[in-house]
């Protein structure tokens, strides 16, 4: 079937754009040593979808195809996989497009990563639903519980309207760097999940931090490199990545001091408005507890120039009015650690020689406005994220 | 073996919320079973809401939603049923809410409401345009908290009962092939509708093939009013998708092959927002009688171009995106082709208002079961209720049932067996027929022949072309793919075979019934009948296979029958 797949490519499939060839993973545990791909050949016209495409196949090619599928309508979250290397909902990609993109050459469609297949396009789903029972993502009722409704504005309903959207399709676990690295990490959809009900007005607030400590202890949401493919891959427009950052902010606000994540958060937060940058030598051990003098020594042994804090930046009075500012504004999850500060400061004024408050900024005086108008728009993209 | 005190079949609304109520006994073992995961129900499909008269944007009461029910289902409704249904929904609607359903709001922070069609007052309540989903996904969340244990992927084959108790199921593991026998004092059956039978005309999720109806009427036990299909207006030509009717309550046109807005010939005063009914017969008049749009004169077309891009996309992107997607059609720039489409089965598993059926421990519930609430047609915003109240019910007897009674012995290996025989027999068959091709056969037979207009020549040509198909299944269509795992051609074959059962019962009743009421609609008897048909149509399967066709009374409380006009 393969080669018979080839063979339509060289006689001049390319010319006539009635036919596209499906490259259609194959793999059946039970009896195939390993996946293949086997070639189909599907018309172009009156193949609305690639669901459509698929049932080409299974009616009149090969009824031994396995996939998907319930409403072909875009809201039952069944037939998600991959399509040219990208996590799709089958019923709602539009054959057409495919084609046109196809350019001749075959079009690839794959399971879903990261989940067990259990037969050809068909993956396990019970690992991303369990890790949905693992976080506890369900309403545990404030008390008390009214005699009728609770009462909520419109305006909180539409702040979790996005995630309320979610189909749980898992096109965004199976195209997660996160879960490719640790296969502890919940996936995407459920830190949105974890999301909707933090933000729910009707949700018990022990039961809200439950779950956010769940989301950091068993869903490992720290693990989270902000690459945006769940946003990309989306099929209704949630944007998990930003709600990650989200639950993150509220681990913060809840006072979850002990996880690393929150440690690095402050980390930042108190470096960044001490000195106007982080400091990755204090890093290792802010965070992990991690003794650095070993490996600044190391540094220093081999003649590096090693400053043990980062030097400050000019302007650095008027840029810290304008974090105070920002973060009264803004009201964001974490505090600024004061004593921590002072603590820096002291180390700052050892090595330079220079009190941070007076000297150092009056050299850089004539520099400043550049400066802060760069910040300025940077702190603020930061916060207005939130 | 798998053993339950309670084992509920089909994990939609209806299933999820009859487990959350049974397992509120943590004496109680409830599994719930069903042929997909539970997030994958087609409540999930669901739009326009779920209607309680809580009274919150105008006054309104239990008593007035009964009788609007009533009226609306053309007075085939049971009503003692009924008044339960509407009585319970103020607290059923709460309880949802404080399991955490987000509803759209009032200003001042109660659950909106909307008007819907043939309701008196605005008494839907809604999560935009996405309330089903919501709903499932909110009843799922709380499964998870009560600890449900789920039986994914595991699609029923049949009931086994002794004539007066249920044993249990027998059921196939998709995943691996394997056929078990599942023990269970209770079982309910809520596996949802049947307007697959219309195959490509219907609205309808591609997995609602009635399973549990169909192993009902195998298992010899009745269902009741399987006449009434409710059409919606508009679906889209190629696929029956829906198109909701937000798009007429916008302000789109219906328009025939000559660009008339024929609405004004059916209905002058409400044109295109007349009741679903009238639309959908109207539009099916204009094909039936050359007025169609395209080569083939077989659609009918909605413009929305004049509404223009801007409001398109903010009030109907949903509407824009399907058109776009499963019609290649750009609303913006063209109409949308469109006919009705088969959209909810009325009919179903005959039921009294506990949801119980004849045989002990056996329960129905949702749109699988006939209790019944919608009579002769369904009004919106009443399905949604219609599966909560009848679910708890049905899980609140099965509970007390189940604590009275033991399990009886039974190992379930002669069932097993009596399982992988007949599926054997569906793969060792010599393939003569294509399964897609009978379904589409069987499709166009119902659509063309038991449709919006119905006639007795024709649907009695229909019943023999269904038994023709069945004929032709039972000799030459089998299984071709023999593999174990997830094996797609073995459950779409054992799904068509559900769906040909329950299309001859269709058929027959509509060919019994033989006057016009709510959805059934009859060409050679266009009035209603109250004298002779203000009765339930009741089907059950005799052992040698034919079907015994009988009628059972209404319950009539307060409302006594009057034409119902709008």
């Amino acid at each position: 079937m393969a080669t018979a797949g080839k063979e339509i490519l060289k006689g001049g499939f390319r010319m006539s754009q009635e036919k596209v060839v499906l490259k259609v993973y194959r793999y059946n545990p039970e009896v195939d040593e390993k996946p293949y791909y086997r070639e189909y050949e599907v018309p172009t016209e009156g193949v609305q979808t690639l669901l459509d495409a698929l049932f080409y196949i299974q009616e009149n090619l090969d009824p031994t195809l396995s996939f998907r599928f319930f409403c072909r309508a875009a809201v039952c979250g069944s037939c998600a996989m991959k399509v040219n290397g990208i996590s799709r909902l089958a019923c709602k990609t539009p054959f057409k497009k495919l084609v046109e993109r196809a350019n001749g050459r075959p079009i690839t469609v794959e399971p879903l990563n990261f989940l067990n297949t259990v037969k050809d396009l068909v993956v396990d789903h019970d690992k991303p639903f369990e890790n949905l029972k693992k976080l506890q993502t369900w309403c545990e009722p404030k008390q008390p519980i009214p005699e009728k409704e609770y009462r909520v504005s419109p305006e909180e309903v539409k702040e979790y309207e996005r995630p309320t959207n979610c189909i749980l399709c898992f096109a965004c676990y199976g195209s997660c760097e996160a879960v490719m690295d640790d296969p502890k990490y919940a996936g995407p959809f459920a830190f949105s999940r974890v999301y909707k009900y933090v933000l729910d007005s009707r949700v018990d607030e022990d039961h809200k931090r439950q779950m956010v400590k769940n989301a950091m202890e068993v869903g490992d949401i720290w693990s989270c490199v902000q690459c945006q493919k769940c946003i990309y891959v989306c099929p209704k427009g949630i944007r998990p990545a930003e709600d990650i950052q989200n639950v993150r902010g509220k681990a913060a606000e809840y006072g979850f001091k002990e996880y690393p994540g929150v440690k690095k958060v402050q980390h930042f937060v108190d470096w960044v408005y001490a000195t106007g940058q982080i400091n990755r030598l204090a890093l290792p051990e802010e965070v992990y507890g991690v003794d650095p003098t070993p490996l600044i020594n190391k540094f220093k042994e081999r003649g590096a120039e090693v400053w043990e804090v980062p030097k400050p930046l000019p302007g650095l009075l008027e840029f810290r009015d304008l974090i105070l500012e920002v973060m009264k504004e803004k009201k964001p999850h974490l505090d600024i650690d004061f004593h921590h500060v002072r603590r820096i400061d002291k180390k700052v004024e050892e090595i330079f020689k220079a009190d941070v408050c007076t000297k150092v900024v009056e050299q850089f005086e004539e520099q400043r406005e550049d400066f802060f108008s760069r910040f300025w728009k940077k702190i603020s993209e930061f916060f207005g994220a939130r | 073996m798998l053993e339950y005190d309670i084992l509920i079949v089909g994990a939609g609304g209806a299933g999820l919320y009859a487990a959350l109520w049974a397992s509120q006994n943590p004496k109680i073992k409830v599994g719930v079973m069903s042929k997909v995961y539970p997030v994958r129900s087609h409540t999930g499909a669901a739009e326009g809401g779920i209607n309680a008269a809580l009274a919150n944007v105008a006054e309104d009461n239990p008593e007035k939603h009964a009788f609007d029910t009533v009226k609306g289902s053309d007075y085939l409704a049971d009503q003692d049923a009924v008044e339960i249904m509407t009585r319970m929904a103020p607290e059923i609607i709460y309880d949802i809410e404080h399991r955490g359903v987000p509803f759209s709001r009032l200003p001042d922070g109660r659950i909106a409401q909307r008007p819907f069609g043939g309701a008196s007052f605005p008494r839907t309540c809604y999560a935009a345009d996405r309330t089903g989903l919501v709903i499932l996904h909110t009843l799922y969340d709380q499964s998870l908290r009560q600890g449900v244990e789920f039986l994914n992927e595991w699609f029923l084959l049949n009931i086994i009962h002794n004539g007066e108790r249920v044993l249990g199921v027998t059921a196939l593991d998709i995943k691996n092939g394997e056929v078990h026998f599942i023990k269970a004092k209770a079982v309910i059956i809520a596996t949802g509708g049947h307007a697959r039978m219309y195959w490509n005309r219907t609205s309808n999720a591609l997995g609602n093939t009635g399973d549990g109806t169909a192993a009902v009427l195998r298992a010899g036990l009745p269902l009741k009013d399987m006449e009434f299909v409710q059409f919606h207006p508009t679906g889209l030509r190629k696929t029956g998708i829906l198109i909701t009717e937000g798009a007429r309550g916008e302000g789109g046109y219906l328009i025939n092959k000559d660009g008339e807005r024929f609405m004004k010939k059916y209905a002058p005063e409400k044109m295109e927002l007349a009741p679903r009914d009238i639309v959908a017969r109207s539009i099916e008049r204009e094909i039936l009688e050359g007025r169609g749009c395209g080569p083939e004169g077989d659609y009918i077309c909605l413009d929305l171009r004049h509404l223009g891009e801007k409001k398109l996309m903010e009030r109907l992107p949903q509407t824009v995106e399907h058109a776009r997607v499963y019609e290649g059609v750009d609303p913006v720039k063209e109409p949308i082709p469109i006919r009705p489409t088969a959209h909810y089965s009325m009919g179903g598993i005959d039921t009294d208002k506990y949801g119980q059926t004849e045989i002990k421990g056996l329960y129905a519930a949702g749109e699988a079961a006939c209790i019944s609430v919608h009579g002769a047609n369904r009004l919106g915003g009443n399905s949604l209720l219609d599966i909560l109240v009848f679910g708890k019910i049905a899980a609140e007897h099965a509970a007390e049932y189940v604590t009275g009674v033991e399990h009886l012995p039974t190992d379930g290996s002669e069932y097993v067996k009596r399982e992988e025989e007949f599926i054997k027999s569906l793969m060792d068959k010599e393939p003569k027929e294509n399964l897609s091709q009978m379904r589409k056969e069987m499709g166009n037979i119902m659509a063309s022949k038991v449709g919006i207009f119905r006639e007795e020549g024709l649907m009695k040509e229909a019943l023999n072309e269904i038994r023709e198909l069945k004929e032709r299944a039972k000799a030459g269509l089998a299984v071709v793919d023999k593999s174990k795992r997830f094996n797609l051609n073995l459950v779409q074959t054992l799904e068509f075979l559900n769906l040909l059962d329950l299309a001859e019962v269709t058929t027959l009743c509509a060919i019994e019934r033989k006057e016009s009421r709510g959805a059934h609609y009859r060409l050679d008897y266009p009035q209603r009948d109250d004298e002779n048909f203000l009765k339930h149509s009741i089907v059950r399967r005799k052992e040698d296979g034919t079907l015994e066709h009988g009628w059972k009374e209404v319950v009539i409380t307060k409302w006594q029958p009057q034409e119902r006009k709008y």
